[in-house]
């Protein structure tokens, strides 16, 4: 039973870090439809900023927040270069540059910082503390801790503040908001910096579980999909939701069902189920067409 | 009365085809003007020309600035509210965050409250449905919406694409009271489209008959229902 419990806190932790991965997607699928597959690579490469400020000398608390800022700055210069451009182009185009965007940020990473996994420390550490019987590593608590407090800050930046009022006006209704005075491209240009920096909270906290490289994300990615898949891929809330049910879920059927080694196929097999028996997923809206 | 907002000799189309072949009109400052017609006339294109949702030429003139090529959101900012076809609800959200979408680009936070306090003597359900998502009001309440959410824009002038549309013949009475009492209590001009011509025609001094792309009639409205040719050949009723 304690092992159990043990193991349903480490899959909360890493459902934490595939929740801010997976509400990331959602914050852009959101505002425009699309699915970003860039997401994975941009937090990676936020990471590799976080990990160059550390080994300078700069504070995990002051390089976190930090790093935060630069990834967004980074996102919205991104949407504002790259995304902007195609902005009208039908989906499959976006979906491409978001793939090409994927591969050169990779290459880009592997250039200015090498292949080679480096080591990244964390703050917190791996030692446990009792909890009603159960062990729990500071690390898995600390990454609860953070990601709950990103997950709750995005919440009440979406849902109390007049920014938030008009980023999801723009992401439901671009023509109506535009029409209330919303300037809508920026918002999307918000919309990316917003992504990008949740996103690199999930690469900055997995990093230290994993090793930092280029492909540190590559499967993280994929359990951020069926996390946003299994949510509902337009609801914030159903990421969360998602990301913690995907990481609770994996984690058990790996310790005791499959093994470690298909615990990707576990993500996999969510993803295809949710599409088959309940495409709009847990708290996704039915997608209406006008025919 | 100086006209507030002016077209000359507007065209515009979508893609290669025509829309607007050279649509003249000017709204007086502080009035009511009809734009009347039968449907694929071109009212609602005129109304998007004016805010910029499609592109054209000629020139549109509102308080005397050109209004080429500035985008959609700067036009509205600059005191044109456009209650659009199909009234541009938001309806994933409540009616309180509609209403403040309406006002979110004003920094006179008492003239917002007093606007507040207006648009809820105007229409009194608003306040008690604040907190509901705006899908699950009715038609008639929608176009309540949307117009006191147009009121809480401060515009000086007021674009409504056919705030009748499929409302019963009670509500559409009640609203264009309201329309009224806008106009003349806030000092609002109003560009009304309609195709419920008789009504519009009560309620306006000047209209315009849209026809295929030009303007066919221009008078008085007074004149307008008067004239039993005018009225048989183009308003149909």
């Amino acid at each position: 039973m304690q092992e159990f419990i043990q193991q349903v806190v480490s899959g909360i932790a890493s459902g934490g870090i595939f929740a801010s991965l997976a509400l990331a997607l959602v914050l852009i699928y959101n505002a425009m439809g699309l699915v970003n597959f860039a997401q994975g690579e941009m937090a990676m490469f936020a990471t590799f900023i976080a990990y160059t400020l550390i080994s300078h000398g700069v504070n995990y608390f002051i390089a976190f927040p930090l790093t935060l800022g630069l990834a967004f700055i980074g996102g919205v210069l991104i949407e504002r270069a790259v995304i902007r451009p195609v902005e009208r182009a039908p989906v499959l185009t976006l979906v491409i540059v978001t793939l090409g965007l994927a591969t050169l940020i990779n290459g880009a990473a592997g250039f200015l910082f090498g292949y080679t996994p480096n080591y990244f420390s964390s703050p917190f550490s791996a030692h446990t503390v009792n909890i009603l019987g159960a062990f729990a590593s500071y690390q898995d608590l600390s990454v609860i801790a953070v990601s709950g407090i990103v997950l709750v800050a995005i919440y009440l930046l979406l849902q109390r503040t007049t920014l938030g009022l008009t980023l999801r006006a723009a992401a439901h209704h671009p023509e109506a908001s535009r029409l209330l005075g919303v300037r809508v491209s920026w918002m999307l240009a918000l919309g990316w910096g917003l992504a990008s920096a949740v996103g690199a909270v999930s690469g900055i906290m997995v990093a230290p579980i994993l090793l930092l490289e280029p492909n540190m994300m590559q499967t993280i990615i994929i359990y951020a999909f069926a996390a946003a898949v299994l949510g509902g891929i337009d609801s914030p809330l159903g990421a969360v939701v998602g990301g913690l049910i995907v990481g609770v879920t994996v984690n058990l059927v790996g310790a005791y069902v499959v093994g470690g080694d298909l615990e990707l196929a576990v993500a996999l097999a969510i993803i295809i189920g949710v599409l088959v028996i309940k495409p709009n997923g847990l708290f996704g809206r039915a997608a209406a067409r006008n025919v | 009365m100086t006209a507030l907002l002016e077209l000359e000799e507007v065209r515009c189309g979508y893609g290669p085809t025509s829309v607007l072949h050279g649509v003249s009109l000017s709204v007086p400052d502080g009035g009511i003007v009809s734009l009347l017609g039968a449907n694929g006339a071109g009212k609602t294109t005129t109304l998007r020309a004016i805010t910029g949702g499609v592109p054209w030429t000629g020139e549109i003139r509102f308080a005397g600035q050109s209004l080429r090529h500035k985008p959609t959101e700067d036009i509205v900012r600059g005191g044109i509210a456009h209650v659009p076809e199909g009234r541009g609800i938001l309806t994933e959200l409540t009616v309180d965050e509609n209403l403040r979408l309406g006002e979110h680009t004003r920094k006179d936070r008492a003239g917002v409250r007093k606007d507040y306090d207006r648009v809820f003597e105007y229409f009194p359900v608003l306040r008690e449905r604040r907190k509901l998502s705006a899908s699950t009001l009715s038609g008639g309440e929608q176009q309540m919406l949307a117009v006191g959410r147009a009121l809480l824009m401060s515009p000086r002038l007021m674009l409504l694409d056919e705030p009748s549309l499929g409302l019963a013949p009670i509500v559409v009475r009640s609203i264009f009271e309201i329309i009224r009492t806008i106009n003349e209590a806030d000092h609002v001009a109003v560009l009304l489209v309609e195709q419920n011509a008789r009504l519009a025609l009560e309620i306006s001094t000047q209209a315009y008959v849209l026809e295929v792309g030009r303007i066919a009639v221009h008078g008085a409205s007074a004149d307008l229902k008067g004239n039993d040719s005018v009225r048989r050949s183009y308003l149909g009723y």
